[in-house]
């Protein structure tokens, strides 16, 4: 194959990710978050760290959005498919393993003084690694490809569950962890009755915009403002509006679908603006890099033996590309523990970038041939 | 039996949240807050509805009932962050009202109009001003005052008691999907009406810089100007970058409307512009100059105004100081009286100044009454100026508000009602007012 053709598939592999319906030619974190740092306090400072302060409110809003898409695709997926659903848990457990593992070794070795035990901080590079997003599978193309990419939906639900323990680790005002995580599902299935009885109701379209959109703040505001995980209440009311008799889930994705690209660009540009270079956050970038491809290659072999459609090699780097979630979830934890999340945010932020463009290199063998 | 439950439930967990321990020292409250008024401001505003009063009325009660005055579970701290959406919900509402504002269409009735509305001001003001000096040693505001003092202190009051709320106006016209006579011509009025006010306002802040001792110079006429002209021409700018967009681009129109207004809010606090007026500007520039090609904006302001008014209208209920009302209750409920006649005999008179059939003099007044955000920013600005005695005008002010702003809506909704021209905009479309852009069918 001529050099020119061996870039050709990369690239098209990249294009395929035509996320926001801009049709972007890398995907939507290589350019934003670079956008975010550009114009936030250490670039041209046009986001003043005042504006990033506002700003929070829109990253509760894209948490509990997000959480509510995941918690969407994992009720329908996670019964219908329980095998690939173990196969993306084992995957995403052994990514937390790895990165968290290594992180905790590293943090003791430095010796950094840190404001929260060095646990919390290593399981969250942990839960930010492990969220992945294989580029969405086209109708009827390759198999292989279509199983990594449900296999990318999946593998956020357990580093999901597992950050709302963290959140409750490392907020000082919230109750311990499994409280903080149970808080974040009585939020979640508390607001989701409060929506499942409004949705299917409303006087047309704008009124029931307003309930979803109603929803969802409060979703996230309630979990933040108690201590707990938006992303955890998000899922939670995900799943029960799927479970839920009705069509709620249905009502509900379609009002989202157009909330979420404003939200996703928004959240990737306040995580860039929220770049902040410290020694940590270098030091934590390139463990995060390291081992998060590391986690991602042994935890893709480790899953393909229960996925048997795709060969071990293939799996791993069809999840390389982190997506927003990690990115998501960094902020949140930035929102409760800022020192040590500035660097969080640093590494994730950036770490995404780079494992974006890695996917340019490592791309599946037999898709090269 | 849903709705009612649904609202429940939102306020058990809004409120075990916010009474929890776990929120103290926690994050800002600005998506807790959100999310209940949005969801139970909603409700309210259905549940009043059934007893035909305006859903703006309902939004209104859940911020007075749920606030920190009353219920306390919208927390002061939550309040706060209410307000930010202030900002770009006032922009909203102003770009919608220049939206509605059709020149060509609105020629014909031009004359009729401007004699309607000079008349009704004139009449409406003077009016006030001599009640006002009058009944000056018993407002409770200063009244030792005598002579050039009194005359700037009564024309300023009488300014603040005399102006209007376009933002409560468009919301009920569109609310109501209201089309006619009725409501064109309350709308421009208000309009027209606050933008010659705020003009006097100036020139009688100069006369009271004057009087009280200080420099006299021409500082706050100067800003008021910048203010005026700045904004109007800074709007048209922005209103014609939005028309290129809507016409080369279409796309993302939420995003983009919602962009738009956060941009002309940020820049109207930055370069010291009344975001108000240059929305409005804005909006005139692309309905008259720029018309968008189908259906696209409206859908989009659709789309976006709907939470944000909800929102809008359940912080300023939540905002409403009903202590104000305890305070100065009687003198304010004696000025809000003397208030209505006026505007009710000045309609009169001026619609049959300018021969507008009786019936719609009759029914213009009612809206006229409401009074909310360019109240409360001209009495602030009293209050920053003057200190010593505009805090007893800012108490006067407030009270004021809090009974206009929950009166106003129920009477101009009725004169809608009584007019016919509720639901005109749905079975007349385009000729009584075209482009109205809200479906508020779902308000």
């Amino acid at each position: 194959m001529t050099l020119r053709g061996e870039l050709r598939r990369p690239m098209l592999a990249l294009q395929r990710r035509a996320a926001l319906g801009l049709r972007p030619f890398t995907a939507p974190v290589t350019f934003f978050i670079p956008l975010g740092i550009s114009l936030g306090p250490w670039g041209l400072g046009i986001i003043s760290p005042q504006t990033l302060a506002h700003l929070d409110v829109v990253v509760t809003l894209a948490l509990a959005t997000l959480g509510v898409f995941i918690g969407v695709a994992g009720a329908r997926q996670a019964p219908a498919m329980p095998r690939l659903f173990a196969a993306a848990s084992l995957e995403g457990f052994i990514t937390i393993g790895v990165v968290a593992g290594a992180a905790t070794l590293l943090l003791g070795t430095w010796g950094v003084p840190l404001d929260l035990p060095a646990v919390a901080v290593a399981l969250t590079l942990g839960v930010c690694a492990s969220a992945s997003a294989a580029p969405a599978a086209e109708q009827g193309g390759d198999p292989e490809h279509e199983i990594a990419s449900r296999v990318a939906d999946l593998d956020d639900v357990l580093p999901i569950v597992l950050g709302g323990l963290v959140i409750g680790i490392a907020n000082p005002a919230a109750p311990v962890g499994p409280v903080a995580a149970a808080l974040a599902i009585l939020v979640g299935l508390g607001t989701a009755v409060c929506g499942w009885l409004l949705f299917e109701r409303a006087e047309g379209s704008a009124e029931r915009a307003v309930f979803v959109l109603g929803c969802l703040a409060l979703l996230g505001g309630a979990a933040a403002f108690a201590g707990a995980s938006p992303l955890l209440a998000g899922m939670a009311a995900g799943w029960f509006w799927v479970i839920a008799p009705g069509e709620s889930d249905k009502l509900v994705e379609g009002d989202l679908a157009r909330l979420e690209h404003p939200l996703v660009v928004l959240l990737l540009i306040t995580a860039g603006a929220s770049v902040r270079p410290d020694l940590l956050g270098v030091w934590l970038f390139v463990a995060y890099v390291t081992f998060r491809l590391s986690g991602k290659l042994i935890g893709g072999w480790a899953a393909s033996r229960l996925a048997p459609d795709v060969a071990p090699s293939n799996l791993g780097a069809y999840l390389i590309p982190p997506g927003v979630i990690g990115i998501a979830f960094a902020l949140n934890f930035a929102q409760v523990a800022p020192t040590a999340g500035g660097s969080v945010v640093f590494a994730v932020a950036l770490g995404a970038v780079l494992c974006e463009l890695l996917t340019l290199a490592v791309v599946p063998a037999d898709r090269r041939a | 039996m849903r709705r009612p439950l649904a609202l429940a439930l939102a306020v058990a967990l809004t409120w075990l949240v916010v009474s929890g321990p776990a929120g103290v020292g926690a994050l800002r409250p600005t998506a807790l807050a959100i999310g209940f008024a949005l969801i139970a401001a909603a409700l309210a505003g259905s549940l009043v509805k059934r007893f035909g009063l305006p859903r703006v009325t309902g939004y209104l009660l859940f911020g007075v009932v749920c606030g920190p005055y009353v219920g306390n579970i919208i927390t002061t701290p939550m309040a706060r962050e209410l307000q930010l959406i202030n900002g770009l919900a006032v922009v909203l509402i102003a770009f919608i009202a220049g939206l509605e504002i059709n020149f060509a269409r609105l020629r014909p009735q031009m004359h009729a109009m401007v004699r309607f509305g000079s008349i009704t001001l004139l009449l409406l003001y003077a009016g006030l001003f001599v009640f006002i000096w009058l009944a000056w040693p018993w407002l409770g505001i200063a009244p030792a005052l005598v002579g050039l003092q009194k005359l700037a202190a009564a024309g300023l009051l009488a300014a603040v008691v005399a102006s209007f709320s376009p933002t409560v106006t468009i919301a009920l016209i569109a609310e109501s999907r209201a089309s006619g006579p009725v409501s064109q011509m309350t709308l421009t009025l208000v309009i027209l009406g606050d933008l010659i006010l705020i003009l006097l306002f100036a020139l009688l802040m100069q006369l009271g810089r004057f009087a009280f001792g200080g420099s006299g110079d021409v500082g706050l006429f100067e800003s008021v100007s910048w203010e005026i002209f700045g904004s109007f021409a800074f709007g048209a700018a922005a209103g014609g970058v939005f028309a290129l967009y809507l016409r080369h681009v279409g796309r993302e129109l939420t995003v983009a409307l919602i962009a738009f207004c956060a941009v002309v809010a940020t820049a109207g606090r930055t370069w010291h512009l009344e975001p108000l007026l240059a929305a409005l500007a804005a909006g005139l520039v692309v309905e008259n100059i720029a018309p968008p090609r189908g259906d696209m904006l409206k859908d989009a302001i659709e789309r976006s105004a709907l939470p944000v008014l909800v929102v809008f209208f359940a912080a300023a209920g939540a905002s409403l100081q009903i202590n104000a009302l305890a305070v100065i209750g009687i003198v304010a409920l004696a000025v809000s009286v003397v208030r209505l006649l006026l505007i009710r005999s000045a309609t009169f008179a001026a619609g049959r100044y300018a021969g507008l059939p009786p019936a719609l003099a009759g029914w213009v007044w009612m809206g006229l009454v409401s009074q909310a955000g360019v109240t409360l920013g001209l009495t602030l600005i009293i209050a920053g100026e003057f200190p010593t005695w505009g805090s007893q005008l800012q108490t006067l002010s407030v009270a004021l508000i809090a009974i206009h702003e929950l009166v106003g809506p129920v009477l101009f909704r009725s004169a809608l009602v009584r007019a016919g021209e509720v639901g005109r905009m749905d079975t007349l479309g385009p000729p009584a007012l075209e482009g109205v852009p809200l479906d508020t069918r779902d308000l």
